[in-house]
């Protein structure tokens, strides 16, 4: 139980989200969806394009080895028997397609009898070693005259005797054939990968739907809402989120309801003992009138005076807490009939001082907790007052600027020096002039009370040149 | 005057008792809810201080019962709840006015006396402020001795207004629905003309303080 625990903040059901820059970033479901499915996916696509080359390689390679059997064969039909048992090659200078090579390949025959011995074509060809394979063809790759060739031998005695006839062609057709097969399935992996990602993207989108409407639905409750966030239409993977926190909301008005109770309590007992006090020593004084007494009764009424101010000051602040506020506690407050209400039971005390107190008032409306701002402007007028002197005025303004409500107390007094501005709004800070009958706790409270309603209070100039003007700005009216 | 202090805290109610006795009341007190009846019954009081925290029957459940069995008793809720839901509930329920301690004798003072004043005003049609004698009934205005004022019909709507409501400040806007009808409109420097010879009429039986950008407020001279 938490009751004068005044530390700045705590309890506060908002919560503080400092953005430092050590902090890892913020991660999102989404980009580390990404992140896990693109590595996978890439993987996927070179594997894909790598098994579709391996399927296609090889019957691209029999199929250009079947053609190039085929100008053997040709070569093989133009052989004959010529004159003394030679046999003769019958190669025109213009030779048929099979044998025609494209103008940036080459092309090279040989035609040898198994021992070597170049019949016709080009003597330095190798010859494909015998696979024994039954149509008597063998295949190899070759390096010939620095450049690669794909190379055929076949093998045959169609002529009579046993005859090899070797052909080569530089395999750049192949290669190409190849080439454009790897590319048109590079080409349509990638889009179906693409695809696939983004039908997942979208799905990812989808799916997180409702983690979305529950964020917006949190951040949409005003800061003070402790009430039950709804589990119908929650998914399943969401929903022990949604119990937790709900069972969270639910201990966090516990320990508020509690502790609203337990002030309610303090307050109580604090204040009827410091009431009888009070009006004990206000019924002695009466009654010592002209004793010696007197003096030391005015200085215990001073004493008690403090406490009694003291003891107010701290259960505002208590209450001002924003865990100590329901959303049911937020209504419509006019600025102006408020303004009305506090003058009238600050006026005496004003005037008893010899100080104008008047108001500036445009009709503006603010949401917010009556008696907290009443509080507060009860505070502000109370300080002005106290840092006043005779003769002086104080003026309470509110209005609408660039849109925002604002709430302000001018007063023509000593003012607040600039370095002090920041200390003045901390718990129990007196500056070195304050009189003694402050207990420093009044600037903490409309500061704390600010916040409360996300509002700013900034310590100005007072707007005659003298005193100070302090000035509480609402956020913009939606 | 006599009151009926309704309170459990000695310290508290004998203090009270004593500054209003010596502010000239006669006080009973009591120190629990139920005996408040009996007291009603056999003595007539034109005021009753009622604390809140009770032991046995709260204040709340007092001023509910009383309102109920038809007392206009003018009844002051003293509580040491500042929240306001306390503070609507008791106005709710029929409580005529509401102090937080820890208070000041003299302002409680102040509250009893306006109370009473106000009952006796409904009463008797007659308010009393300094050596003002307001006759509501009789529509006239009578100084410290006792001479009628001559006032036009807007100054005595002013008048009766501020008499209404004195010791608090009461706005021009109220002012102005006071002296018009649904069809007249008025400015408010016509309201300050009035107020002002107003003012030079109640001479020194009572005076009209400005606010500046409020209203006025009717004081004792």
């Amino acid at each position: 139980m938490r009751f004068l625990d005044i530390s700045r903040g705590a309890g506060s059901v908002t919560p503080n989200f400092k953005p430092s820059e050590q902090a890892s970033r913020p991660t999102s479901v989404h980009r580390r969806l990404l992140s896990y499915l693109l590595a996978p996916l890439l993987l996927l696509l070179v594997a894909g394009v790598a098994v579709d080359h391996h399927v296609i390689v090889s019957p691209i390679h029999n199929a250009f080895d079947h053609s190039l059997s085929r100008s053997a064969l040709a070569i093989v039909a133009r052989i004959h028997p010529g004159a003394g048992g030679k046999l003769d090659v019958a190669l025109p200078s213009h030779p048929p397609p099979p044998l025609r090579a494209m103008p940036d390949e080459h092309f090279f025959y040989r035609v040898s009898l198994p021992d070597g011995t170049t019949i016709a074509g080009s003597p330095e060809l190798p010859v494909a070693p015998d696979s024994q394979s039954e149509d008597g063809f063998s295949y190899t790759n070759i390096n010939f005259r620095a450049e690669d060739f794909r190379l055929a031998s076949y093998r045959t005695s169609e002529t009579g005797e046993p005859l090899v006839v070797t052909v080569a062609e530089t395999p750049a057709r192949r290669d190409r054939a190849v080439h454009r097969l790897d590319v048109a399935f590079l080409i349509n992996d990638t889009l179906q990968m693409a695809a696939v990602l983004i039908i997942a993207l979208v799905g990812i989108r989808i799916a997180l739907r409702p983690l979305q409407r529950l964020s917006r639905q949190i951040a949409g409750r005003p800061a003070v809402a402790l009430n039950q966030l709804p589990t119908e239409g929650v998914p399943t993977e969401v929903l022990p989120l949604v119990v937790s926190l709900n069972s969270l909301l639910g201990r966090v008005r516990d320990s508020v309801l509690s502790q609203q109770h337990f002030l309610a309590n303090a307050a109580h007992q604090l204040r009827t003992p410091l009431t009888g006090l009070k009006a004990q020593l206000e019924v002695l004084t009466r009654e010592t009138a002209d004793t010696p007494l007197q003096e030391r009764i005015k200085l215990l009424q001073g004493g008690v005076d403090r406490l009694a101010h003291t003891a107010n000051q701290l259960l505002t602040l208590a209450r001002a807490e924003p865990s100590a506020h329901r959303a049911s506690h937020f209504t419509a407050v006019d600025l102006p009939r408020l303004i009305g209400e506090v003058i009238d039971s600050s006026l005496d005390r004003a005037l008893a001082h010899g100080i104008d107190l008047g108001a500036d008032s445009q009709p503006v409306q603010v949401t917010g907790v009556y008696w907290l701002l009443h509080e507060v402007l009860n505070n502000l007028i109370d300080n002005a007052i106290r840092h006043t002197p005779a003769g002086g005025n104080i003026t309470i303004r509110c209005g609408v600027e660039h849109g925002r409500p604002f709430l302000e107390v001018d007063d023509s007094g000593v003012g607040i020096a600039p370095e002090e501005r920041q200390k003045v709004r901390e718990r129990f800070y007196r500056s070195a002039g304050s009189s003694a009958d402050g207990c420093g706790l009044g600037l903490a409270i409309v500061d704390e009370v600010s916040r409360v309603h996300g509002a700013q209070l900034s310590i100005l100039d007072g707007s005659s040149g003298r005193g100070a003007r302090m000035r509480i700005d609402f956020p913009a009216v939606a | 005057m006599r009151i009926l202090l309704v309170e459990d805290d000695s310290l508290v109610s004998d203090a009270i008792s004593r500054g209003l006795i010596g502010s000239g009341y006669v006080v009973d007190a009591v120190g629990d809810a139920e005996s408040v009846t009996s007291r009603l019954a056999d003595t007539h009081y034109d005021l009753a201080i009622v604390d809140l925290g009770l032991p046995g029957e709260d204040g709340l459940s007092l001023v509910r019962r009383l309102r109920r069995s038809g007392s206009s008793l003018p009844l002051l809720i003293v509580t040491a709840r500042d929240g306001l839901d306390d503070r609507i509930n008791a106005l709710d329920l029929g409580a005529d006015d509401y102090l937080v301690k820890p208070f000041a004798l003299p302002e409680l003072a102040a509250r009893c006396r306006a109370l009473i004043r106000r009952a006796t005003a409904a009463a008797a049609n007659e308010i009393v402020i300094g050596g003002l004698r307001i006759d509501l009934a009789g529509r006239r205005a009578l100084n410290e001795k006792g001479e009628a004022l001559e006032l036009t019909r807007r100054e005595w709507s002013i008048l009766e207004c501020l008499a209404h409501h004195s010791g608090r400040v009461v706005s021009k806007e109220r002012l102005t629905q006071a002296i018009t009808g649904w069809s007249e409109d008025i400015s408010g420097n016509a309201i300050e003309v009035h107020v002002s010879r107003l003012r030079s009429k109640l001479g020194s039986s009572a005076t009209v303080r400005g606010i500046r950008g409020l209203g006025y407020r009717l004081e004792d001279a």
